[in-house]
């Protein structure tokens, strides 16, 4: 056992981060420090040139435009970026939609969408919560019926993240509603400017506008966007899911954020001494920096390690339960850092200010997106309680 | 002992809950917010007329004489209804500031005024680079001609933009961080170097910013009389840290029961999720957080109204430590349990979360009081 990098792990290591710092614009890093999230412009920028390496997409098969990294060359290149602070490629595109292309799709979608994924010349957003399917997701009513070549979608979808920004929606659809429920969900994708969508904006309580609802009425789909096979939708929908386990633990995050606080409590004081001079918040960071060491490592463990993850298959767990949680407490202490000076509302273009307040109010979702922690407390109790 | 509220208590708490019933539902509260006052006139009146204003005003000068534990009904009917009214800085701030510092003379003026909500105060004392940390006043007075000029900056004045005077905590001798030396000026809010720059707070809390340079500003009370000032400093202070904390447990209420709605009509997977052993539990611990808070609420109501040496001062440090602890976790558990719906500004429960942080910022945080705590035992 041990935890070094090899030294060609280090050497991608110190390659990456050349590149990044010679090539990722100051003006974004600074936005992300300070703690705003990527503002579109900033995700297609970085991400085409991360593309110019084969890095937007880096698990992809070169011939998608993909660098083929594996798994601990992924995990560098991630914490890397976490640590410039840089934009992370666009997740729909290239964690979820991608490598569902290449495991279902046909080489005609493969050879049309792949190399726009990568490059965001296409921005993709998610369509599988509904009002009614939130945790429950196979419950999902937004309906395909078919006509012809084409299919015709009536329903809604909600809590869209960037429907606002994207130019297609994956979406689950049922075209079948007998048998399980399960059984009768497809997997299309669908252009948001066909006639009948509508896009509604959605504000979310750090007074931002991140989500949004997606209506559709009547709206023609060709038949050649089905993804897979019809009705079996769901196999691809839980494909998905389970590739989301790389980034799920949200390490490098963790640490940037938590480097960010050190910094500032070096810099703000409290009627005279610095905050990082009080021994109880150095404690504090003491504490959430252990936390993250274990989660890291644990990170390391179960994605490196195929016995481990053969005696745990439901892992992905465990890094988003954890990882979720250290993220709520580490904005939950950015928030009170940023203190009676945060308590001002201020627009997200007001650079000049740091959202901390904000972006601790957003971290509330970290729990519920992505399946909440209740639904991995669920995964997991029943992989060991049965 | 006794936990029970008086007739007259019982009724004013009533009367309000029906007032805000009719005037403050989220959806209009919403629309105030929006407004470019950033609050109700009419409820200000209406308030006016039940008479809130005058709630801790002394009798002598037209007001009900109250103190913290009639002010503790009434701060958390405001919460529960997420109320943007200029309540806090003018009628328990301001209102107490003058009841303990000014002179007879200017408490006839003014107090008469206050309570038939006519004058509306704000309370200019914190600034910025002091935090959290009490005394750290660095704005100046000076005395200049018959008065007195101020200069500096004050911090998050509540309600800034809605007042007519401001109580203003100035040094006249010492440095920042000394609780001695400092002194409290009325100062007219349209009075020559003055700069208000107002905004919202994220809960939509109207305040600003004052900007003091020369201000020419009446004393309240003798400005030598350090031990005066102090005195009346504490006593707001901790008139607003009981105030906050009965606000905190309305806001705690109104979650925990949106929250417990949302368990009886939500159904996923073909049933209700409060039907969920782990949600269950969870409203078990909120309702837990609310008890809890609830009482340490009353706990700092008693400990100002009968404000006696270091148990009562522990009382207070203890409350506006352990309510914002348990209100914060109430927040986040009842966003929680209301998914996604619970993270959007179209939806009440999230700007309880937005109050509660506001408040648990204001006059101390936890951490704050949990160091004066320290520091006394």
């Amino acid at each position: 056992m041990d935890l070094e990098l090899t030294s060609a792990q280090r050497t991608f290591r110190d390659d990456v981060r050349a590149f990044v710092a010679a090539r990722l614009p100051a003006e974004i890093r600074e936005r992300l420090r300070a703690g705003h999230p990527p503002r579109k412009e900033d995700t297609v920028t970085w991400q085409r040139i991360l593309n110019e390496r084969g890095w937007a997409a880096p698990h992809w098969p070169r011939k998608y435009g993909g660098a083929e990294l594996g798994q601990m060359e992924r995990l560098i290149l991630m914490d890397e970026l976490y640590r410039a602070p840089a934009p992370l490629p666009q997740v729909f595109n290239v964690t979820m939609l991608g490598p569902v292309l290449i495991e279902f799709g046909t080489p005609a979608q493969c050879d049309y969408f792949l190399p726009r994924l990568a490059n965001l010349d296409l921005w993709f957003c998610q369509g599988f919560s509904e009002p009614g399917s939130g945790s429950d997701l196979a419950s999902l009513r937004t309906a395909a019926r078919r006509d012809d070549d084409h299919y015709i979608v009536n329903g809604q979808k909600i809590w869209t993240t960037t429907a606002h920004w994207a130019d297609w929606v994956f979406a689950l659809v049922r075209t079948n509603s007998e048998g399980r429920k399960q059984e009768g969900i497809s997997f299309l994708l669908i252009d948001l400017k066909t006639p009948g969508i509508t896009i509604r904006p959605i504000r979310s309580i750090d007074g931002e506008h991140h989500l949004n609802e997606v209506f559709f009425d009547e709206v023609r789909v060709p038949a050649s966007n089905l993804v897979g096979e019809e009705n079996r939708g769901w196999a691809c929908a839980k494909f998905l899911l389970g590739n989301e386990r790389t980034g799920i633990a949200n390490v490098g995050l963790c640490r940037e954020r938590l480097d960010y606080a050190r910094e500032l409590a070096g810099c703000v004081t409290q009627g005279g001494p610095r905050l990082v001079d009080d021994p109880s918040l150095r404690r504090e960071f003491a504490l959430l920096e252990a936390e993250i060491r274990a989660l890291e490592v644990t990170n390391y463990r179960f994605l490196l390690t195929p016995s481990a993850q053969q005696a745990l298959p439901a892992f992905a767990s465990v890094l988003k339960l954890k990882g979720v949680e250290l993220q709520q407490d580490i904005n939950a202490l950015l928030g009170r850092l940023a203190g009676p000076a945060g308590l001002e509302r201020r627009s997200a273009d007001d650079l000049a200010h740091g959202p901390l307040t904000a972006r601790y109010f957003y971290s509330r979702a970290a729990s519920i997106y992505g399946g909440t922690s209740e639904v991995q407390k669920d995964i997991l109790a029943k992989a060991i309680v049965g | 002992m006794n936990f029970e509220l008086n007739d007259e208590q019982r009724a004013l708490q009533a009367s309000l809950a029906r007032m805000l019933g009719d005037r403050y539902g989220f959806e209009k509260r919403r629309t105030y917010a929006a407004s470019a006052a950033g609050h109700d006139e009419g409820t200000w009146h209406e308030m006016g007329g039940l008479g809130l204003t005058a709630l801790l005003v002394p009798e002598v000068h037209g007001g009900f004489g109250g103190g913290a534990r009639d002010l503790l009904p009434v701060m958390q009917e405001l919460g529960a209804a997420l109320s943007l009214e200029p309540f806090l800085p003018s009628s328990v701030l301001g209102t107490t500031a003058l009841g303990l510092a000014a002179d007879v003379a200017t408490q006839e003026t003014l107090l008469p005024a206050l309570a038939a909500g006519e004058e509306r105060l704000a309370w200019a004392h914190d600034e910025a680079a002091g935090r959290h940390a009490p005394w750290s006043i660095e704005t100046r007075a000076e005395p200049r001609g018959e008065g007195w000029a101020l200069d500096g900056r004050k911090s998050n004045v509540l309600g800034a933009g809605l007042a007519r005077h401001f109580v203003v905590s100035a040094r006249v001798s010492g440095r920042g961080g000394e609780p001695d030396g400092c002194a409290l000026f009325l100062a007219d809010s349209g009075a020559a170097g003055l700069g208000c720059r107002t905004f919202r707070l994220v809960d939509d809390t109207p305040a600003g910013e004052l900007d003091l340079r020369g201000v020419v500003a009446r004393p309240l009370g003798d400005p030598a009389d350090g031990a005066q000032a102090r005195a009346a400093i504490e006593g707001t202070l901790a008139m607003g840290i009981a105030a906050v904390c009965a606000d905190m447990v309305g806001a705690m209420q109104s979650a925990f029961r949106l929250a417990m709605d949302y368990l009886n009509t939500r159904k996923q997977f073909g049933r209700l999720i409060g039907e969920n052993q782990a949600l269950r539990h969870r409203a078990a611990d909120m309702l837990v957080s609310l008890e809890l808070a609830r009482s340490m609420a009353i706990a700092a109501a008693v400990a100002v109204d009968q404000s006696q040496g270091d148990d009562a001062r522990r009382d207070l440090h203890r409350a506006k430590l352990s309510v914002g602890r348990h209100a914060r976790a109430l927040a986040h558990a009842a966003i929680q349990l209301h998914g996604g719906i619970g993270m959007t500004e179209e939806y009440a429960v999230g700007h309880y979360l937005r109050r509660i942080h506001v408040l648990d910022q204001l006059f101390g945080d936890g951490e704050a009081h949990a160091d004066r705590l320290a520091e006394l035992a």
